[in-house]
């Protein structure tokens, strides 16, 4: 009763906030999948409705949904997302290590590619290998994931190359510890916050990353609900006046990738040890 | 102090999402109008009575130029070549007129085709066209073009000035319809590197002036040896169908090409016109059983290889309810390649009978399951129909195709694929197609069997009594009875490509062409449009006129 002005605590409300973030996530994930049956549907005796009319958010010249599209499309951008983040988190981590524990010549060859795929405009980039890779779901994946490594691996690397002469590491060498528990025991912990952090920071870009490709026409098939697809076939209804078709798919990409971001930020505070007790 | 640094490095996170994100729609946006506000502005000049301007369709920009070697006018899509004069024209009805020619006869083995042409004509740099030029423009396009097939021709050669002599490597009845598309250049002024941007004709109108990606401006040719052109100056934009349509808003553009989906709009001061074509789209069924061919690839269809399905989805669709569904009510139903040709072959008609193509899939052991898709032995009537990734219409009609089969008790996906694997890929799977041409020759494309193989070209199939009917008709010795001959390849009264016979490709559509165009325009007569949105409209430009010029230029 003393209390009834509870201070928030900080680090609850952050805990909070993740919570809720990932719920919203995982329920469009979900829905989207659920939808995706309806999402594809086409209904030719309700073209080209506003929204109200043709339900929440209207529907396309083909009678479809946009509410069912919107949420599918979302649902695919958010799995290629969380699937392409960790092969490329994944590809960061060994690469970076490796450069940092391996020697110099491993460590110059690692380099010399992180500079290389870091040289290639990102777009042009995840262009080229998802044609090589035949388009479709395989070649988004491959582009974006084969793209999106180098920062978190350059991160990695001198994280590694940092703990490596710290003094608590020299120490426990000296007393013995074997390598494997070295890394285990010491520098995994220390790594950890920063790899999580890297890998959720790393999915707004995949998804927009996937959106363009595929709306240049590079990445998903047009015959799939996917983000990408929406807003490049919504470009020539737009002279038209069909605003409905761009707006809302646009903005839930936004707020996704934001939420995202948000998502990082939060996490990286929670785990961080500096801001960990704030 | 920490506490803050961390509210801003989050703001500004966030900030940089946000801004990424705009920017990376706008960069998008961009690539999309890059080439529409190219064409819109300073193209205006001085509209008058006698000039004309009109937007087309970016592909419609010849990429090699306007030399006939490499596809102006003679290539995918066929049209006359406006800048260059040819031996013969198709006419209205698409029976065969004269241009250059006089007259001209083909001996009784149909080998050797023997043309007169006039002697009055001169190229617009002074020089007079004989019959060596002509000789040269074949024997050239013989050689360079990959676009369209020659390979029935042997040599040209000029007997004299005014008589141009063809030697066929096979008899070829409809010659007269490649004379029609094949523009005469100058053998003395004809260097194939600068050619097809730099142009000497014969024919009604000379290129002024071509920016690349932008426009051309055809101006009339004061020497024309036919009646003067009435439109002394045609200028062609290149835009994307959106910026066509606000171009026409602005009144920017006399004439612009635009297609259903901007049918239900209106545009002050401009009406809708629609124009007949022979531009059609229909499915391929592979007509052999599953397998691979010589070259490894997958070729043949379990499902459509049976005769008897192929006649249930070629009267289970409704082909009217597409055309008020997708088209807008702006097309008419396809029954085959060649609708309302000359060649034609009125039997190819099949009327909407859904019980029927039940009927007809009891009878050929595909029944009814419980979950509303057919079963024949434990397998499902499936089909996965495929449309060239990117064109709405396509996809709006193969989704429609689609929803039609499911009622039929077929089970149906879609694919969008790229032309890069969509002619492979075809050989096993229905893909929607586009055709129409204005010529017999698409007949022999479609439907005979490539020389040495078992197959027709783009879909498996092959019928020996309609190949036959289709040699006839190339070697006949008169046009007009080879129309007989063509009729009879569609159907006999036993076999043929028609419903009753092995109904190997399903014909959905013929899409009318679409056009705003400026009130007090008038756009003569045209003949029924072959596929390809493009240069068919202005085949007759120099018979336009304006009966009163309303804008305020």
């Amino acid at each position: 009763m003393k209390h009834d002005r509870k201070e928030k605590n900080r680090r609850k409300s952050t805990i909070l906030f993740l919570a809720a973030a990932v719920l919203i996530l995982a329920a469009v994930t979900a829905a989207g999948i659920i939808l995706e049956g309806t999402a594809t549907e086409t209904d030719f005796s309700r073209t080209n409705l506003a929204p109200g009319t043709g339900g929440l958010f209207g529907t396309d010249w083909m009678g479809r949904d946009m509410f069912a599209r919107t949420l599918a499309g979302l649902s695919l951008s958010i799995r290629i997302g969380i699937l392409t983040a960790a092969v490329s988190a994944v590809i960061a981590l060994l690469a970076g290590t490796a450069a940092a524990t391996l020697g110099r010549r491993a460590d110059a060859v690692i380099s010399w590619c992180i500079d290389l795929v870091m040289g290639i405009p990102h777009i042009l980039l995840v262009m080229l290998i998802s044609i090589a890779c035949g388009r479709g779901f395989a070649g988004v994946v491959a582009g974006v994931a084969l793209s999106h490594w180098p920062s978190l691996a350059r991160v990695i690397r001198g994280e590694v190359i940092q703990l490596r002469q710290a003094p608590y590491i020299l120490v426990a060498e000296k007393l013995g510890v074997s390598k494997f528990q070295n890394v285990r025991r010491h520098m995994i912990p220390h790594l950890l916050p920063q790899f999580l952090t890297g890998l959720i920071l790393l999915f707004p870009h995949a998804i927009l990353h996937e959106a363009s490709v595929t709306f240049l026409g590079f990445g998903l098939s047009s015959e799939q609900p996917a983000i990408g697809v929406i807003l490049s076939e919504s470009m020539q209804y737009l002279t038209t006046g069909r605003w409905w078709l761009a707006l809302f798919p646009g903005l839930a990409l936004v707020l996704a990738v934001i939420l995202f971001a948000v998502l990082g930020e939060r996490l990286r505070q929670l785990m961080d040890p500096s801001s960990v007790h704030e | 102090m920490r506490a803050d640094r961390i509210e801003k490095s989050q703001w500004k996170r966030a900030v940089s999402v946000l801004l990424s994100a705009a920017l990376s729609l706008g960069v998008l946006a961009g690539c999309q109008s890059g080439n529409a506000s190219a064409g819109q502005s300073e193209n205006i000049t001085g509209a008058s009575a006698d000039s004309v301007v009109i937007a087309m369709d970016p592909n419609s920009e010849p990429e090699a130029g306007f030399d006939p070697a490499y596809g102006w006018g003679a290539g995918e899509h066929v049209h006359e070549p406006l800048i260059q004069s040819t031996l013969t024209v198709t006419n209205t009805d698409l029976t065969i007129g004269y241009d250059l020619a006089t007259d001209y006869s083909v001996s009784e083995d149909g080998l050797t085709w023997t043309v007169t042409i006039r002697d009055d004509v001169s190229f617009t740099d002074g020089e007079p066209l004989t019959a060596e030029d002509v000789a040269f423009t074949y024997n050239t396009v013989k050689e360079a073009s990959s676009v369209n097939d020659f390979t029935m021709l042997d040599s040209a050669e000029a007997a004299d000035d005014t008589t141009v002599v063809f030697h066929m490597t096979r008899p070829f009845s409809i010659w007269p319809y490649t004379m029609a598309i094949v523009g005469i250049v100058p053998e003395h002024a004809y260097d194939s590197a600068s050619y097809g941007s730099n142009p000497i004709g014969s024919g009604r109108y000379i290129l002024k002036q071509w920016d690349r990606g932008q426009q051309v401006i055809l101006e009339a040719n004061p020497d024309y040896y036919g009646e003067a052109p009435e439109m002394q100056q045609v200028t062609i934009l290149f835009m994307e169908e959106d910026a066509a349509f606000l171009a026409a808003q602005a009144g920017q553009v006399d004439v612009a090409y635009t297609s259903a989906t901007y049918s239900d709009q209106t545009v002050e001061g401009y009406s809708l016109a629609s124009y007949a074509s022979v531009d059609n789209r229909g499915f391929n069924l592979p007509a052999v059983s599953y397998g691979a061919d010589s070259e490894g690839r997958t070729v043949g269809n379990d499902f459509t290889s049976d005769v008897l399905v192929r006649r249930a989805i070629n009267i289970g669709i409704d082909r009217q309810e597409m055309i008020d569904n997708v088209l807008n009510g702006y097309g008419s139903p396809a029954y085959s390649v060649c609708d309302g040709l000359p060649w034609y072959n009125e039997a190819s008609r099949a009327e909407y009978d859904p019980e029927g193509a039940a009927d007809l899939l009891d009878e050929a052991g595909w029944v009814m399951g419980e979950d509303g898709i057919r079963e024949k032995d434990g397998v499902k009537a499936e089909l996965n129909l495929l449309y060239s990734t990117g064109d709405s219409v396509r996809q709006a009609l193969t989704a429609d195709f689609a929803s039609q089969m499911e009622e039929l008790g077929i089970s149906c996906s879609i694919e969008g694929v790229g032309w890069d694997t969509a002619y492979d890929r075809a050989l096993s799977e229905p893909l929607l197609w586009g055709w129409g041409a204005h010529t017999p020759m698409e007949l022999y494309n479609i439907y005979h069997t490539i020389q040495g193989t078992d197959s027709a070209e783009y879909s498996p199939y092959s019928n020996p009594t309609v190949d036959d009917y289709m040699d006839q008709a190339l070697a006949s010795s008169d046009l007009e009875d080879s129309y007989e001959l063509w009729k009879l390849a569609q159907w006999d009264g036993t076999t043929g490509v028609t419903q009753d016979g092995d109904i190997p490709w399903v014909w959905l559509v013929n899409i009318d062409h679409l056009y705003w165009v400026r009130d007090g325009l008038q756009i003569a007569e045209q003949k029924i449009h072959p596929h390809g949105h493009g240069w068919s409209l202005v085949n007759n430009v120099d018979q336009w006129n304006w009966t009163e010029r309303n804008d305020d230029h």
